[in-house]
């Protein structure tokens, strides 16, 4: 199975197989039936006059697939969801990226798509929060905005005309994320929600979610104008700040480490699946360290095949 | 040395004139790629693995901004032969390979979908028995699959040759030094086009349109396997997304 | 439906390197037996319900009972792969004669693919030798037949290894060795095909025992394979094929690579029970004892002297006994010349050539009743093979027959190798028997054509249709006088020729030649039987076709008043017969007379007859002499042969009258167009197909091969030139006596000296190589004869590929196949002269057998007991004894240097090309054992 390069025991692999099997039966057969693969013909009713989207191409009067994903219908709209692929992005995103480039006026980020991003200098909240004209000594102290490798986070503005891809962080949430890990997934498993900001109150710790697929678990920020209110106190404070607690760093890994099992198994990662894993591997005593292990990765497929059979039958009782 | 004895009829491995040897093709196997996959032609396996398509690296590569550009390297692994050989990088054979795994799924991939950005595709023959070409643009194809990269049609390649008089499908390296013609046909399996073709050695026209034929017979049967496959794959990815 | 499963196989080559291969196992692998209904039904099936026993043999029944198998007796015979593998391994001629067994629709032979059956596939195990895992293969697949096919039929493990008989035994399976299965069977004249078990065999040990005497050491031990190949690699021992000599089995040539030079091996015990054919290993002699033949004699046992017989005279080196060493060895003084020749022995037989030899039984006084099984010797009919010993339960039969006898083993004690009886042709001595054996021994194939082939003939009768008429590459010649000339009562007229006077003064000629292509396509049954026979064979009374009779008689037969196809090559030619321009084209003619070479000769010289077609004849005929003087001003050779044609009998086919074959200046003119035509289509081709041209060369003779006819001729005082094909011409032309028959004879003796024209294939050769000395021309190929010649139907194929005409079939773009195409028809064309020559010789002795007759010869050979003879008007020769057999020499003195015997004190001498009058006479020293016999008068 990909991206699961586990030793499993005996028992382990007829464990995971089951749980994997279960899944399988609980998804509704209309989904597994609309999977295509590159160049198989999706069957269309040609009277409908149907828009050909995402993932389609006409061959012959055929509608054929160019890409391996699941076929999707929305009125007249036929398009293909792909499931392994880069990001494509939509305007509002909210995504997570890495300053690769520092250009002139502009920053260029990694944030898995066919292209680099494009943050303009003019296209975010300057650290002293006043709204004016960018000078020339902005343009030079942009280093010490973001860095090179800088993980920041920003929203999809749109593409230009040239076709490069710009994005804004006019808001006091984005921007440079500090203390805490960044993992990339397949960007299908980070569902478009409204909310991408979480603030784990229990752990102290915030997880973003970027469309883009790159996830950030890190310690809380607390968004707090009135913090650097004067020089002096902001700096005996970053060194306090400096100093994340042990604690915090645990729950950051521990949270960290959910994500990978379970975009390791391609399940949907939502924060409440995310905490529950984490829970689970708290309550039942798995070290962090452990979490990649065999075990706790069976344990995790077995409890979603259980979770997702209890959703199902709820929704059936509900009927 | 009969390469097909005449009272069986079968091959030196034990396969009829017509049939290939065992396909295995495995999608993901390199974690860090966009898209990777294993392929096995009986004892012939590559691994290819395919980024992007990303941000052009070197600009001055590029030829078109419109269209994505798509580059490639083929290597042999030292040990993939029996003869444990240090291979120069970018001999004049793998150059030769790497150029006509490109061309071959140029034709597929719909570059003008993915402007200003590139795709590089390796493959590495990890054990070599005959017919690394097609089996690494087979395995290119469904690494490009698995990348999620839009293509016209799935590439597949199969070779055929033709000893004792008769056609041979799927040459094995036993078969393939023989010095008999060995033909090696890349299609696009929906749309019955030849995106390559190659022959070393001699056929008389009419037989070289039978072994083609079978070739692309060859070709077909792959194809069916590498939609399996990848359909399988898809659908397993999204079950388990739920 | 396909089951597989793959798994690594090492092997190591050279360097060490581990070889990973798959095998694929499978289950649609189906049994062969026809009421089986678990099998596919669409699979081919052989074996019979009704069958006592299913067989499965083991590889050395296959090995050594191959004559056995091939009796109709044995049937519902399955093979394994297995066995089929280790017997290609082991001999390659056996594994032919399986092949076509297996192949044979007639016989239920069975082939099954044990070792791709899922089932039946046995893994190595460790430890195990092959042998023992194949034996197990083999094994496994019996129980895999016996459980398959259930209690229905009983499946039957042959084998005599008794090892692998018990094991079968004790794994529940029915085996048996050879000898009691065919016991089993009850009929004994089977029995005689059983290959006796030689290893530690009491039967053996018995036929020794008859002699006790020689149980003794006679021959050294071969070396082992490992040690050959080793002392192969130091140059220690040297590799190459036997070659006995056919007129002196005491003598035998190695070619040698490594040497780059023949070696001699003389005698038995040097030879070391090598064969004819055999790859050996020869260990060379010390130098010291290179020219010491007088060695071997005394090991020969004394029942094989060395005997004369009467033969047709020779028509080339290769056909001429090769006496060298006896004569030299008398002849102190050319000793050296030869002896720079390396001797050796054969240390080992790399592989073995044996075969199955046609010939007789040693007569014998019956044994009184010991059992029923007799030993005899056999005498193969093929000098160059030693005498076989075979047992036999039915002496009686055999002893006055012809019989086809196979060799098993030569062990170190016996002198004679061991065969067995494989099958009787018919009574010594009867026309058909003898001729079948002819056939035999050359390798001839008699059978009719096959269903395939006949279906590749064109609807008969056939007529010319309007497409070949249509045919924009076919020019329309029946306007156009031709006409043919041959010899009388030939029925496969494949030239004919027209000349024309064109307005300017200059000849238009025109030689058609049978379009046998047109008929014959490439890659079909026909064109690779065609290819097989590769020529007719012409015996007295009889002709041996290469295509079927209505393509030989009817359809390709350029016959008068019909409309035929043909391939012209038409020159432009001045009244010097000077070419101007050369076509060649397809055609279609219509002959207007198919005459005789009497009969066009007696039009030309009937001076009251001025038709045009005389007039033609006369043209051509003034042309022909231009051309030929021309050729001879060029150096080629006219040679003369002695060809002798019988008048047979109409209802017995026995010969009437014998005589010499008139050669007419009619049949020089016809020769000479053939070869103009020959050479231009030669040039045509080479010009196209640089690399795949079929042609022909004649290679120039050796100093060595001259050496006969340079002593006779120095003995008689006259002087040759030989330095080249033209000095040879001339001092043959200038070799005049008062004696008649002189310059014939010197003729005659030349011609023997040469070596025998070939075919090769361009790509070969260098051009310098393509020379055929004889014709004295740069190029030369076979075009002519199309109906009776393969070669020419592949020259055929070049021109009009060539021409544009038609497409170069594929097999051309093959090297090696083509260079066997070129050796398989030297080989068939060698073996079909030899046929005839046999079949003359054959029909000679029948003449006399009721003709005793007196008549001249002429001496050309002196030898220490007698001389030999050269009959001109039977084309014969033979020796004379002057002295009693036994009786060496003692009263006669040979001169060797004057070619001379004399005795002395008398002044009676014999010189060569002395005219002497013998008698003829067929005499039977032994009971149906008639040989001619000449007498001096």
């Amino acid at each position: 199975m990909r991206d699961l390069h586990l030793s499993l025991n005996q028992t382990q692999r007829v464990r995971l197989e089951a749980a994997l099997h279960e899944l399988q039966s609980l998804t509704p057969a209309a989904a597994s039936a609309a999977a295509v693969t590159v160049a198989d013909t999706i069957p269309v009713n040609q009277e409908d006059n149907i828009l050909k989207g995402h993932g389609t191409s006409d061959q012959d009067g055929e509608v054929v697939a160019t890409l391996c994903g699941v076929v999707e219908r929305v009125n007249k709209l036929v398009y293909v969801r792909t499931l392994r692929a880069r990001y494509k992005p939509e305007v509002g995103d909210i995504i997570v990226g890495r300053v690769i480039e520092i250009a002139p006026k502009r920053w260029r980020l990694e944030i898995n798509f066919s292209q680099d991003a494009v943050l303009m200098l003019s296209s975010m909240n300057l650290p002293d929060g006043i709204q004016r004209r960018r000078t020339a000594v902005d343009e030079l102290n942009m280093r010490s905005i973001f860095e090179e490798n800088d993980v920041i986070c920003a929203e999809v503005r749109g593409f230009q005309h040239d076709g490069s891809l710009h994005l804004q962080a006019r808001s006091e949430k984005y921007g440079k994320l500090e203390r805490g890990q960044l993992l990339t997934v397949p960007p299908y498993l980070v569902k478009r929600k409204k909310q991408h900001f979480h603030h784990l109150a229990q752990y102290d710790v915030d997880l973003i979610l970027g469309c883009n697929g790159f996830i950030w678990v890190g310690e809380h920020v607390v968004v707090d104008e009135k913090v650097k209110a004067t020089e002096d106190q902001q700096k005996s404070s970053d060194e306090a700040e400096n100093f994340t607690p042990l604690e915090t760093r645990k729950h950051i890994c521990r949270l960290a480490n959910a994500v990978r099992v379970l975009s390791a198994l391609g399940f949907t990662l939502t924060v409440e699946l995310i905490i529950e894993t984490a829970e689970a591997s708290a309550s039942s005593n798995v070290e962090v360290n452990d979490m990649l292990g065999a075990e706790f990765y069976v344990q995790t497929a077995e409890r979603e095949a259980k979770r997702r059979a209890d959703l199902l039958r709820k929704k059936n009782g509900a009927r | 040395m009969e390469y097909v004895d005449p009272l069986t009829g079968f091959r030196v491995d034990g396969r009829r004139p017509n049939e290939m040897r065992k396909l295995k093709g495995e999608v993901g196997v390199v974690a860090r790629a966009d898209g990777s996959a294993l392929f096995e032609m009986g004892n012939t396996r590559v691994i290819a693995a395919v980024y992007g398509p990303r941000e052009v690296q070197n600009k001055g590569q590029q030829v078109n901004s419109k269209e994505a550009l798509v580059r490639c390297e083929y290597r042999m692994a030292e040990f993939s032969t029996g003869d444990r050989r240090r291979k120069p990088k970018g001999d004049r054979r793998s150059t030769e390979i790497s150029l006509v795994i490109r061309q071959t799924m140029e034709a597929s991939i719909l570059t003008h979908l993915m402007p200003r950005s590139q795709i590089d595709i390796f493959v590495q023959v990890l054990q070599a028995d005959g017919g690394t070409r097609s089996a690494c643009i087979n395995a290119a194809t469904l690494a490009l699959a698995d990348a999620g990269i839009p293509m016209r049609d799935i590439v597949t390649s199969c070779s055929a040759g033709y000893l004792c008089s008769t056609p041979l499908l799927d040459l094995n390296y036993l078969e393939d030094s023989a010095g008999g013609a060995d033909v090696t046909v890349g299609i696009l399996a929906k749309m019955d086009k030849v995106t390559l073709l190659q022959m070393d050695a001699k056929l008389a026209m009419d037989t070289f349109e039978n072994v083609m034929g079978l070739a692309i017979e060859g070709c077909k049967a792959i194809a069916t396997y590498i939609r399996e496959v990848l359909l399988e794959n898809t659908k397993r990815l999204e079950c388990q997304r739920g | 439906m396909l089951q597989s499963k793959s798994f690594v196989k090492k092997t190591k080559q050279g360097r060490i390197q581990k070889v990973v291969r798959e095998h694929y196992l499978r289950d649609d692998i189906y049994c062969g037996f026809v009421p089986c209904s678990a099998c596919d039904a669409a699979a081919e099936r052989k074996l019979v319900a009704d069958a006592a026993a299913i067989l499965v043999v083991d590889t050395n029944v296959v090995l050594h009972q191959i004559d056995l198998l091939e009796n109709p007796a044995i049937e519902d015979v399955v093979l394994l792969s297995v066995v089929l593998d280790e017997v290609k391994n082991k001999n390659l001629a056996v594994f032919n004669r399986i092949k076509a067994l297996c192949t044979n629709k007639a016989r239920r032979f069975y082939v099954f693919a044990n070792e791709q059956h899922r089932d039946t596939y046995v893994k190595d195990m460790v430890g195990e030798s092959s042998n023992d895992r194949n034996d197990r293969a083999i094994r496994v697949a019996a129980h895999w037949y016996q459980s398959h096919l259930g209690e229905s039929v009983k499946v039957l493990l042959i084998t005599n290894d008794r090892d692998n008989k018990r094991k079968a035994i004790e794994e529940g399976l029915n085996a048996e060795t050879v000898e009691s299965y065919v016991r089993s069977l009850a009929q004994p004249g089977l029995l005689d095909l059983v290959v006796v078990p030689t290893s530690g065999d009491v039967t053996m040990e018995d036929v020794e025992d008859h002699r006790p005497s020689k149980r003794k050491v006679i021959y050294s031990e071969h070396k082992p394979m490992s040690e050959i190949t080793s002392g192969l690699r130091c140059g220690i021992y040297h590799q190459g094929k036997l070659r006995v000599n056919r007129y002196n089995p005491f003598e035998a040539y190695v070619g040698s690579e490594s040497i780059g030079d023949e070696i001699v091996i003389r005698g038995r015990s040097n030879m070391n029970r090598a064969f004819d054919g055999d790859i050996v290993a020869v260990e060379l002699l010390p130098q010291d004892q290179w020219h010491e033949s007088k060695s071997f004699i005394a090991d020969d046992d004394e029942e094989e002297e060395e005997e004369e017989d009467v033969h047709l005279v020779p028509n080339s080196a290769d056909d001429a006994p090769r006496n060298a060493s006896s004569t030299q060895s008398s002849v102190g003084s050319s000793a050296p010349s030869v002896s720079s020749r390396p001797v050796g022995r054969v240390v080992g037989i790399i592989k073995r050539n044996w075969n199955s030899y046609c010939g007789s039984l040693q007569p014998m006084p019956m044994p009184a009743g010991s059992g029923g099984v007799a030993h005899a010797l056999f005498v193969s009919k093929d000098r160059r093979i030693p005498k076989i010993r075979i047992q036999t339960r039915q002496l009686e039969n055999l002893v006055n027959k012809r019989i086809v006898v196979a060799v098993d083993s030569w062990g170190v004690l016996s002198r004679y190798p061991s065969g067995h009886y494989v099958r009787t042709i018919g009574d010594i001595g009867d026309k058909e028997t003898e001729t079948e054996v002819v056939l035999i021994e050359n390798d001839i194939n008699t059978r009719p054509f096959s269903t395939q082939v006949l279906a590749c003939l064109p609807p008969l009768p056939w007529t010319l249709s309007q497409e070949d008429l249509a045919n924009p590459n076919r020019q329309d010649l029946r306007h156009v006088r031709v006409f043919s000339v041959d010899p009388p009562g030939c029925r496969d007229i494949d030239d004919a020729l027209h000349c024309t006077l064109l307005p300017n003064g200059n000849f238009e000629v025109g030689v058609h030649i049978a379009d046998v292509t047109n008929f014959v396509h490439p890659g079909t049954p026909l064109d690779e039987e065609a290819a097989q026979r590769g020529t007719s064979v012409y015996l007295v009374g009889q002709r041996i076709d290469m295509l079927p009779k209505p393509l030989t008689e009817d359809v390709c037969s350029l016959r008068a008043d019909v409309e035929r196809l043909a391939f012209s090559v038409i020159w432009e030619m001045t009244p010097d017969a000077d070419i101007i321009s050369t076509r060649y084209t397809k055609s279609v003619i219509k002959s207007c007379a198919a005459m005789s070479y009497v009969e066009a000769q007696a039009r030309m010289d009937d001076s009251r007859l001025v038709d045009p077609l005389t007039v033609d004849l006369r043209n051509l005929n003034s042309l022909a002499k231009i051309m030929r003087q021309r050729r001879c001003d060029r150096g080629a050779l006219t040679l003369a042969s002695a060809e002798v044609k019988f008048e047979i009998d109409s209802e017995t086919h026995d010969p009437l009258d014998i005589g010499i074959y008139q050669i007419r200046e009619a049949n020089q003119m016809i020769e000479e167009f053939m070869l103009a035509a020959n050479i231009s289509v030669a040039e045509k081709i080479l010009k196209h197909f640089p690399l795949c041209s079929l042609l022909r060369r004649h290679p120039s003779p050796t100093k060595e091969m001259l050496e006969p006819l340079l002593r006779t001729a120095s003995s008689i005082g006259l002087n040759l030139d030989v330095s080249s094909s033209k000095a040879l011409a001339e001092s043959l032309d200038n070799a005049k006596s008062n004696d008649p028959y002189f310059n014939k004879l010197i003729r005659i003796l030349a011609t023997r000296c040469m070596t025998q024209a070939v075919y090769f294939c361009s790509g070969d050769l260098t051009f310098s190589e393509y020379y055929h000395y004889g014709l004295a021309a740069s190029l030369y190929t076979h075009f002519t004869s199309p109906i009776r010649r393969y070669a020419d139907v592949v020259v055929h194929r070049l021109l009009a590929a060539a021409l544009e005409i038609a497409k170069l079939p594929p097999i051309f773009q093959d090297g090696p196949q083509l260079t066997g195409i070129a050796d398989n028809l030297n080989y068939r064309h060698r073996n079909a002269q030899m046929a005839s020559r046999a079949s003359v010789e054959l029909h000679t002795l029948i003449y006399f057998r009721t003709r005793p007759t007196d008549t001249e010869a002429r001496i050309v050979k002196v030898k220490a007991n007698g001389f030999i003879v050269f009959v001109p008007k039977f084309g014969i020769e033979g020796p004379i004894h002057l002295t009693p057999k036994g009786d060496k020499g003692g009263d006669w003195v040979v001169d060797e240097v004057h070619q001379r015997v004399t005795k002395p004190g008398t002044n009676i001498s014999y010189a060569v090309l002395q005219t002497v009058r013998i008698h003829m006479e067929v005499v039977e020293p032994q009971p149906h054992r008639p040989k001619l016999q000449l007498t001096l008068i």
